[in-house]
């Protein structure tokens, strides 16, 4: 059959990132598509973007459309993990708790690290 | 270079009437107010007065206004018309010159943005690069747009003016204008432009560039107007749409002179009058305003009371206005 003309049982919209670009070089597309569609595949809207490779000026750059967000979310869509970190940098949604758990085992590594390699040298 | 098309009056009015509309804007080289107060009367560009006289004296030349751009090239088409028709083909022309001299807008250097709305302290030390998030909904006037950045120490600031002219250009390009400016507009290379009399190309270049109260915007200008004010090239602009914004500028540091005599050497007398009528607007407490004032006077006689009063080169502004009244005599004596 069609894989465009698809119908699923169950699933839900979510708003996730779908990967584009090429080998080597991601660029993500913010996306709110059927949680059983493929990851790039067919999408309901694109709400935004974000290019994961800092630019000339050392900036990551990330485009969201938030009104279409907001229409989204209010329609009973769901965030993948990603997504809600990235909104929780963005402002939009308040930081994520893995954000700053993820922050704080990087900071305990780092001392940890700090604390052995004098012991060792 | 090429200069840029008649789109570019069109989207000048709907920026200068978005601006103008509500901003209102005092003019340029007015200081903030004195402990006195500032005067409710101290005219702006905007006033249709102050516009009418830099329009009479901005000039039209339909020869100068619709010079060829540089475009494919076509041969040239040829029409067969009667007297009438030309006529209306000359009233239309002027009437799309007058679209094309319209007045780029002239405002005050924007306040730099610096507003921090979240500081987190535990993002330190996550990150290398800063993220900068734009809001791209569509219906948002660019002004009003949400630009932030979150810096690598957890700080989620708005972002500075040239960060969101970057961005707004990325995600909503506008022709003409580049995501980072040309490297022309930095002063060691305007040096060169200038040399090679092609002020009203950086100036059309500038304005599809930068938006009218950047810095940038201002600094481009300043320097334009002062390099054409020390080599005379006032004929560069004229019948031009940036006419106006150089007598503006000329007009509130005082620097008139060079522009008078120019003015009295081409026999454009009614246009050293208006300069002078601006100046007599701009500066109402001067000596040569009271003068002319108190004893209403009109043509050379203005001149010459503004000359003795206001001006530094009064010795030249004589010796054009002696040359001006012999050719008139020789010509109407023959």
């Amino acid at each position: 059959g069609s894989r465009l003309l698809k119908g699923y049982r169950g699933g839900h919209v979510v708003i996730r990132f779908a990967r584009g670009g090429c080998t080597n070089r991601p660029f993500y597309r913010i996306v709110a598509a059927h949680s059983r569609r493929a990851r790039d595949g067919k999408y309901l809207e694109q709400l935004g973007c974000l290019d994961p490779l800092p630019n000339s000026r050392g900036e990551k750059v990330a485009g969201l459309n938030l009104e279409r967000l907001r229409h989204w979310l209010g329609c009973g869509a769901q965030l993948s993990p990603p997504a809600e970190k990235l909104l929780g940098l963005a402002g939009f949604l308040p930081l994520h708790p893995m954000t700053v758990t993820g922050a704080e085992r990087l900071r305990r590594r780092r001392a940890q690290e700090a604390v052995a390699q004098p012991a060792d040298g | 270079m090429a200069a840029l098309s008649a789109e570019v009056p069109a989207r000048l009015l709907r920026t200068a009437r978005a601006l103008w509309g509500c901003r209102p804007r005092r003019g340029l080289g007015q200081d903030a107010a004195t402990a006195g107060g500032e005067k409710a009367a101290k005219p702006s560009f905007t006033d249709e007065a102050v516009q009418n006289l830099l329009y009479k004296m901005t000039g039209l030349n339909l020869q100068k206004v619709f010079r060829p751009v540089k475009k494919e090239l076509k041969p040239p088409t040829y029409k067969l018309m009667t007297e009438a028709q030309l006529k209306e083909a000359t009233r239309k022309a002027i009437e799309e010159a007058k679209k094309r001299l319209i007045m780029p807008p002239v405002l005050d250097e924007r306040e730099p943005i610096d507003d921090v709305l979240a500081e987190d302290k535990v993002l330190e030390g996550t990150e290398t690069t800063k993220y900068i998030f734009t809001d791209l909904t569509y219906s948002v006037p660019h002004r009003e747009r949400f630009i932030v950045v979150r810096e690598p120490n957890g700080v989620l600031r708005k972002a500075t003016w040239e960060e969101r002219d970057r961005m707004i250009q990325i995600f909503f390009p506008q022709e003409g204008r580049r995501v980072i400016p040309p490297v022309l507009f930095k002063d060691e290379h305007l040096g060169t432009v200038f040399q090679q009399d092609r002020h009203e190309d950086v100036l059309n270049m500038c304005i599809a560039q930068f938006e009218p109260d950047s810095a940038d915007y201002i600094r481009v200008h300043h320097r334009t107007y002062d390099d054409i004010e020390k080599h005379a090239k006032y004929d560069l602009l004229r019948s031009t749409r940036h006419f106006g914004g150089m007598v503006w500028y000329l007009v509130n540091r005082k620097k008139t002179d060079g522009l008078l005599i120019d003015m009295i050497n081409r026999d454009l007398l009614d246009d050293a009058m208006s300069l002078i009528t601006l100046y007599h607007m701009l500066h109402p407490e001067c000596p040569s305003a009271k003068e002319a004032k108190e004893g209403k006077l009109q043509g050379v006689d203005l001149i010459k009371a503004f000359a003795k009063t206001e001006s530094q080169k009064e010795g030249y502004i004589q010796l054009a206005l002696q040359a001006y009244e012999e050719a008139m005599a020789t010509s109407t004596a023959s």
